[in-house]
């Protein structure tokens, strides 16, 4: 325990760490307040210019992007009831009108607060579930591996976006790009055809940076003319007492229910903001307030999505699986730098671990005083012309793409998901699960091979496995998860 | 039926990937041992396909989607401009490439200033090529202008 909290008070003495996590957090406002650029494609677009760091300078960056585009996306979902991001959304319900009556200021400093406290208090739960969960994950062999990773991707059906048959449609789409290339014990050729430049596989990075950037890029160009409506505002207001003894319980409420939600395989910020959004009303004792400024529900859904962020790494570093769209970015940095996530990551680089864990905890602070005297200046950033962002984005991520490999395949593959990915938003299909199917593509099918090897091909083994026979159990109930709910509502009504 | 084109396009995908998995090489039992032959996997994941393009298309029929609407000149005009990328790069210049398409792709998004689109155009590719061949030590693709930078 000492050695962590050596490690994590290491980043807050590490000049060059401070600043480069300074630094970030001014891109990661810059980034969540732009309309279209949220966390996952900024963290995307950022990846290839970590290649020169140190591995915890580099996954500080990116965590540093999740956390505070993750709450910049609420500085515009207040002032010009747009959110930034997705997981901002349910913070225009209350936000904007309320800054509509001339309290901005009073909005955004209950944003700011809520999440600061939401994002601090999951890095703490981090600290404490990601090591023993690690010390769980030490007894997983592949059947329990394989188990947990259907258990993963069952999560897909539940995820906001798309529907529950769309959304497994993506994940099983993105398990089979990961087949693509040799097989990793035969060696036999995938999918390849004749290009052995895809022997390794599909490189995770541009795909990512065709699905969310690209296919962004598209989406936002049926969006140019649409014009903003800004509402003034002074200054950013701290909480007043009263303030504070009407959301306090909202917000504890809220940081419980985004950690847990983070934790969840495949669930994000967005899921967690919305439920944190509805709990908050279901235990007012002003629900009419709710959806004309009320502050409980800034309160609620920004502490839940910041809460999420914390609650989102601990599978993510842990277990190998992501947690959200921007964590499948992370744990693709993650390797990309040597760390291959996992148990093992708290055994053998357990001083890194707790430096990132440190490095988030930073920058959750680091944006409640950006959030407090800057949140003004930002707001104005969101109206840059997107005639003028996209066409940098689309540099950035062309250029970003081939300095990963030096390879101009990586190019084209962005290009191609691009396409691939406006496609499929345009027919109500997710883009997230295709990453989380690409991530855990690779595991399921090894471990599933590896359990059929363990248990001479007597598959129904693994059943009798009891923590596998768990996941399986978890698995069942992920996937009709929405048919149950949906089941419970109607009988209700 | 148009509701129908999305299941279909799945359907049809999903049949494709499994002949082309027919097609893959079959490795000696002694290296499979116990497991699944390469083939076996993506085999197995298209069928899920199949099964969940079903329940798509069920669920379109009591259900139909909502409309799409055709998109403008602005999305098709940038996937073109991808095409246009795609041909500058493999044949001119990455660098050149990038700056024709973001100043093509100000101007086709409703820039109207063309100095604007033309600085965004050239300032762009300039400072991020500087970015990452003189900190993150990336080397370019050889082609006319990196020809003459690299020599």
């Amino acid at each position: 325990m000492i050695d962590a909290l050596q490690a994590i008070g290491s980043v807050f003495l590490d000049p060059y760490l401070i600043f480069l996590i300074f630094i970030t957090t001014i891109i990661g406002v810059v980034i969540g307040v732009l309309p279209g650029l949220g966390a996952t494609t900024g963290a995307a677009l950022l990846l290839p210019f970590t290649l020169t760091m140190e591995p915890v300078n580099a996954i500080a960056v990116l965590a540093t992007i999740y956390v505070s585009a993750t709450f910049a996306g609420s500085i515009t979902a207040i002032l010009i009831n747009t959110p930034g991001t997705a997981a901002a959304a349910a913070t225009t319900f209350d936000g904007y009108p309320l800054a509509k009556r001339g309290e901005a200021g009073r909005a955004l400093g209950i944003a700011v607060v809520a999440s600061t406290i939401g994002g601090v208090f999951s890095v703490i739960v981090l600290c404490f579930a990601a090591p023993m969960l690690a010390r769980v994950a030490y007894e997983f062999r592949p059947p329990e591996y394989f188990a947990l990773t259907l258990f993963g991707l069952s999560m897909l059906a539940t995820i906001s976006s798309g529907g529950t048959v769309k959304n497994l449609l993506g994940g099983v789409f993105g398990v089979w790009l990961a087949t693509i290339g040799a097989e990793p014990t035969t060696g036999i050729e995938r999918f390849m055809f004749g290009n052995y430049e895809l022997y390794e596989g599909l490189a995770f990075v541009p795909v990512f940076i065709g699905l969310f950037a690209m296919s962004e890029l598209l989406v936002q160009s049926r969006h140019v003319n649409l014009a903003y409506e800004t509402v003034v505002m002074k200054a950013v207001k701290l909480p007043s007492r009263e303030d504070y003894k009407r959301i306090w319980k909202t917000v504890a409420r809220s940081c419980g229910i985004g950690t847990f939600i983070g934790i969840l395989p495949a669930e994000g910020a967005t899921v967690a903001s919305m439920i944190g959004y509805a709990e908050a009303r279901r235990w007012s004792k002003k629900k009419d307030e709710f959806g004309k400024g009320s502050i409980e529900g800034i309160a609620g859904a920004e502490a839940a999505n910041n809460a999420a962020t914390g609650g989102a790494m601990v599978p993510t570093m842990v277990l190998g699986i992501p947690g959200s769209g921007t964590t499948a970015v992370i744990l693709v940095g993650l390797m990309v730098h040597g760390l291959r996530p996992g148990p093992y990551l708290f055994t053998e680089q357990v001083d890194k671990v707790y430096q990132i864990f440190g490095a988030m905890m930073l920058a959750n602070l680091m944006f409640l005083a950006m959030g407090l005297y800057a949140a003004k200046l930002f707001a104005r950033i969101s109206l840059v012309p997107l005639q003028v962002l996209w066409p940098v984005v689309f540099a950035l991520a062309a250029i970003g793409a081939y300095a990963l490999n030096s390879s101009l395949l990586d190019v084209w593959i962005v290009l191609i998901f691009g396409v691939i990915g406006f496609l499929a938003r345009r027919h109500g299909f997710a883009v997230a699960p295709i990453a989380v199917g690409l991530i855990l593509g690779e595991m399921v099918e090894t471990n599933l091979q590896n359990s059929l090897k363990m248990f001479d091909g007597q598959w129904w083994l693994m059943f009798t496995q009891p923590l596998a026979l768990l996941f399986f159990v978890f698995a069942f109930l992920g996937l009709f998860s929405p048919a149950i709910v949906k089941w419970f509502a109607r009988r209700d009504a | 039926m148009p509701q129908l084109a999305i299941p279909a396009i799945i359907t049809a995908f999903a049949a494709a990937v499994t002949w082309s998995s027919l097609q893959l090489e079959l490795s000696p039992p002694m290296i499979v041992g116990h497991s699944m032959q390469p083939r076996v996997f993506p085999i197995f994941l298209m069928v899920i396909c199949i099964v969940l393009a079903g329940i798509l298309a069920w669920q379109y029929r009591s259900e139909p989607p909502e409309k799409v609407k055709l998109e403008g000149l602005r999305t098709w005009g940038s996937i073109a401009l991808f095409v246009v990328f795609y041909l500058l790069t493999t044949y001119v210049d990455m660098l050149i490439a990038t700056a024709v398409v973001v100043f093509l792709m100000c101007l086709l998004w409703g820039e109207r200033r063309i100095y604007v689109a033309g600085l965004v155009g050239l300032v762009t590719p300039t400072v991020i090529f500087f970015l990452f061949d003189t900190v993150l030590r990336v080397r370019f693709p050889r082609g006319l202008l990196t020809n003459w930078y690299y020599g």
